[in-house]
């Protein structure tokens, strides 16, 4: 490429005059770019602070979110002095725009991931950057240093032409800028901007595959392409919707979370942002949970997304197979058992929040409840006209015989804790559900009398079993645990099950106990009693639970209390309209992996049972 | 060329096959399913993926049985190593190049590259069918080896 006007303003090697970023941004200044098959967290002054290749639970190459400023950065934003005047999506898709006032002009990054490639040839992980000054020149900071992996490894770089390209074996990083920069991996510098030259910079990923370089010109007119196909997808989502936009943010989210090659759901993207500040309940989300795609399913049914709902029933169904009639409680992006977990030395971790992990031993656990989730969310398909192929009934009729045999066992509960395995409450609950919506769908699609007579048999003593150990009439509500005074918020779905009916004493109780005796802080719950849970220290305030209440506010008919509930907790999101898996009650910052797919799932679901409700009244 | 004996050991060899690769999967070793994966280029329906899967498995087996059988004939030999060994090669073929390239022509799978607009139910198989399972290579080795070696104890050098 030609030199510019913009060459001649580069400063060279400023690394000694580059401005250090003093501040650890809160976890809701993250906005994300995804493409269905990795994402990248961005920070409020322009910097890519997480970034694994080239699947989510690949090795990060942009790591200072957890392991420090040594684990890598990819910043584009003012050099001096600025004021963040504006961040947001471009409406119904996943580009993002943030703003900058300087004393000199206004400086506006453009950003996002190209999602859709099939069919042409594009790098697998292609990030787009655009920094246009408005107003006047604007001086802006760039910093790319690229590390992989555990020990930060810096790559063997090497300059073909406007492009460098940062290698580690078979793992391959182009970057490329218009007009041309001399980028040099792990030495900042700074630019003029102006008015007349926006500057674009990419990134094409390339593991185990040749490079595929770009004109970052033509990057940029591809990534647009993808916003129209994102703002098309979003068109068809109804309109009559409460808060439509929240939601749509949400759905967005959902499917950046989804990996798109096998379908799994991704819980979060990132591993170890802390459930407490400098605390230890730090964990690994990047994985598949049934559950979440249970959940995903009802999500994108309820909204008229069928193709989503039956991917996600299609990857159940594919990833469990190794396992059946077992539910697995987690999975890699491809269906195989995670890997065991283990903390990362030296890395300093969020807001000195130790240790940072890797892996997920909930994986070994038994949990009833996932069983329900995934037969629910069979019903729904089959309530929603959707026709279960053969071998999807005979899953999940492997999958309600299991429930029947092991539901008298102690399980792990939804909550994982690490502790001896109880008789949950909640887990009770959902393995009626498992055997309730099994009778549902044998009655359209037919199943042997005897397998139907033992699942509504055993249906109906948990039932009996639930009602006399699982409520405490003194607390007027049911508990975490057989005989206990202690509360969990997942019983909270107990007016979406259909055991009891939505206007009993009972239900009604359940509701009005959790959120008074869970309540964190207007409108936040925990989701059991704080330090209930054999760790050290306090977690913050469930968010999924809190979603949950207005769901069951609004199926029990409490809808102006719902309604006021979910539009408080709609203030409560990051500036972007994301959410992590946690808030701080006091603060109300968010904590924990984020962004996090189930909560923006009980988002939707919340916004479609206002819906509901307030079409029924 | 041993004619009869290839229309006759080809359908013998690949049924062999298939009870290997299938036993494996009941016992939860690999999640590939060849005739799911062959019968879903022609029907969406898992349960009649799988049947029509099946034929064209044992017509691919066929086709495959005559390579076999020529090589026997070219030789002047046949017998089970020698079977086993070209079970070997020909494990090594589907595996690296066979089963990477079907995410090109098969309608209903996914790529590494799919995106959101992607509706394709079957996920890539991944570098020697991996993403199926860890055991998927050994599976497919032990099932090609069976495979060989029976060609090269049933078949005849005329």
């Amino acid at each position: 490429m030609a030199p510019t006007a913009m060459d001649s303003d580069v400063d060279g090697d400023m690394g000694g005059d580059v401005p250090q970023r003093h501040r650890r941004p809160p976890i809701a200044d993250y906005g994300l770019l995804g493409d269905t098959r990795t994402a990248a967290l961005v920070a409020a002054d322009g910097a890519i602070d997480w970034l694994c290749v080239p699947r989510f639970d690949g090795d990060p190459v942009f790591a200072s979110l957890v392991g420090g400023p040594q684990a890598g950065t990819f910043r584009l934003g003012p050099a001096g002095r600025a004021t963040l005047a504006g961040r947001r999506y471009r409406p119904s898709s996943t580009i993002l725009e943030t703003i900058w006032d300087t004393p000199t002009g206004r400086l506006v990054l453009t950003e996002g991931m190209v999602a859709e490639i099939t069919g042409r040839l594009l790098p697998t992980t292609l990030l787009v950057r655009r920094l246009a000054a408005q107003g006047g020149p604007v001086r802006a900071i760039v910093d790319f240093d690229p590390r992989l992996g555990r020990q930060h490894r810096p790559p063997r770089v090497q300059h073909h032409g406007p492009t460098v390209v940062c290698q580690w074996g078979p793992l391959a990083i182009a970057a490329h800028a218009a007009p041309a920069l001399p980028l040099e991996p792990g030495r900042p510098f700074r630019i003029t901007v102006t008015p007349d030259q926006p500057l674009t910079v990419i990134l094409a990923v390339a593991d185990r595959e040749p490079l595929v370089h770009l004109d970052p010109d033509t990057a940029w007119a591809v990534l647009l392409d993808d916003q129209r196909r994102w703002q098309a997808w979003c068109k068809s989502v109804d309109g009559d919707l409460p808060h439509r936009d929240a939601v749509v943010r949400s759905l967005l989210t959902l499917r950046l979370l989804t990996y798109a090659p096998s379908g799994a759901p991704v819980a979060a993207p990132t591993t170890s942002l802390p459930e407490q500040l400098g605390g230890v309940r730090n964990w690994d989300y990047r994985f598949a949970w049934p559950r979440d795609a249970s959940i995903g399913i009802g999500a994108f049914l309820g909204v008229g997304k069928t193709d989503e709902a039956r991917q996600f029933m299609a990857w159940l169904l594919h990833a469990t197979r190794l396992d059946r009639p077992r539910l697995p409680v987690l999975l890699t992006l491809h269906g195989k058992h995670p890997p065991p977990e283990q903390a990362l030395e030296g890395w300093p971790g969020y807001a000195a929040s130790r240790p940072v992990r890797v892996g997920n031993d909930a994986a070994d656990q038994h949990q009833l409840d996932g069983y329900g989730w995934v037969l629910d969310a069979g019903w729904l398909l089959t309530r929603a006209g959707q026709r279960l192929y053969p071998e999807t009934w005979r899953t999940l009729r492997g999958f309600a015989d299991r429930v029947a045999e092991r539901w008298r066992a102690p399980d792990g509960g939804i909550w994982e804790l690490r502790g001896d395995p109880a008789h949950h409450v909640h887990s009770k609950l959902m393995a009626w559900l498992a055997l309730d919506r099994a009778l549902r769908i044998a009655a359209q699609r037919g199943a042997p009398r005897p397998q139907r007579r033992h699942w509504k048999a055993q249906r109906d003593a948990i039932a009996a079993q639930v009602a006399d150990r699982g409520f405490n009439p003194a607390k007027a509500s049911y508990t975490r645990v057989y005989d206990s005074d202690d509360l969990d918020a997942a019983v909270l779905v107990l007016p979406l099950l259909g055991i009891e009916p939505l206007d009993s004493p009972r239900v009604r109780g359940t509701i009005d106990a959790i959120s008074h005796q869970l309540s964190a802080s207007w409108p936040l719950l925990y989701r059991y009693p704080p330090g209930h849970d054999g760790l050290p220290g306090i977690e913050g305030a469930f968010l999924p639970c809190a979603f949950w209440l207005v769901q069951a506010l609004a199926k029990t008919g409490r809808y102006a209390e719902a309604t006021e509930r979910f539009t408080a907790l709609l203030a409560l999101a990051s500036p972007l309209g994301l959410y992590a898996e946690e808030m701080d009650p006091t603060t109300f910052h968010h904590l924990g992996n984020y962004p996090q797919a189930l909560t923006h799932a009980t988002l939707v679901q919340a916004a479609l049972a206002l819906k509901d409700t307030r079409l029924a009244t | 060329m041993d004619w009869a004996g290839w229309a006759l050991f080809g359908l013998v060899a690949t049924a062999i096959l298939t009870v290997v690769m299938t036993g494996a999967q009941l016992a939860g070793r690999t999640r590939l399913d060849l005739p799911l994966i062959l019968g879903t280029l022609v029907t969406q329906d898992p349960d009649r993926a799988r049947a029509a899967g099946f034929v064209i498995h044992l017509a691919v087996g066929q086709a495959f049985a005559l390579g076999y059988a020529a090589t026997f004939a070219l030789l002047g030999t046949a017998t089970w190593w020698l079977g086993a060994l070209l079970g070997l090669l020909h494990v090594a073929v589907a595996l690296t190049v066979l089963l990477p390239l079907l995410v090109g022509i098969h309608p209903r799978m996914a790529s590494d590259r799919a995106g959101p607009g992607s509706t394709a139910g079957l996920e890539p198989p991944g570098l020697l069918g991996l993403n199926y399972g860890t055991q998927t290579p050994t599976v497919a080795i032990v099932a090609h080896l069976a495979y060989g070696a029976a060609l090269g104890l049933l078949l005849r050098v005329r």
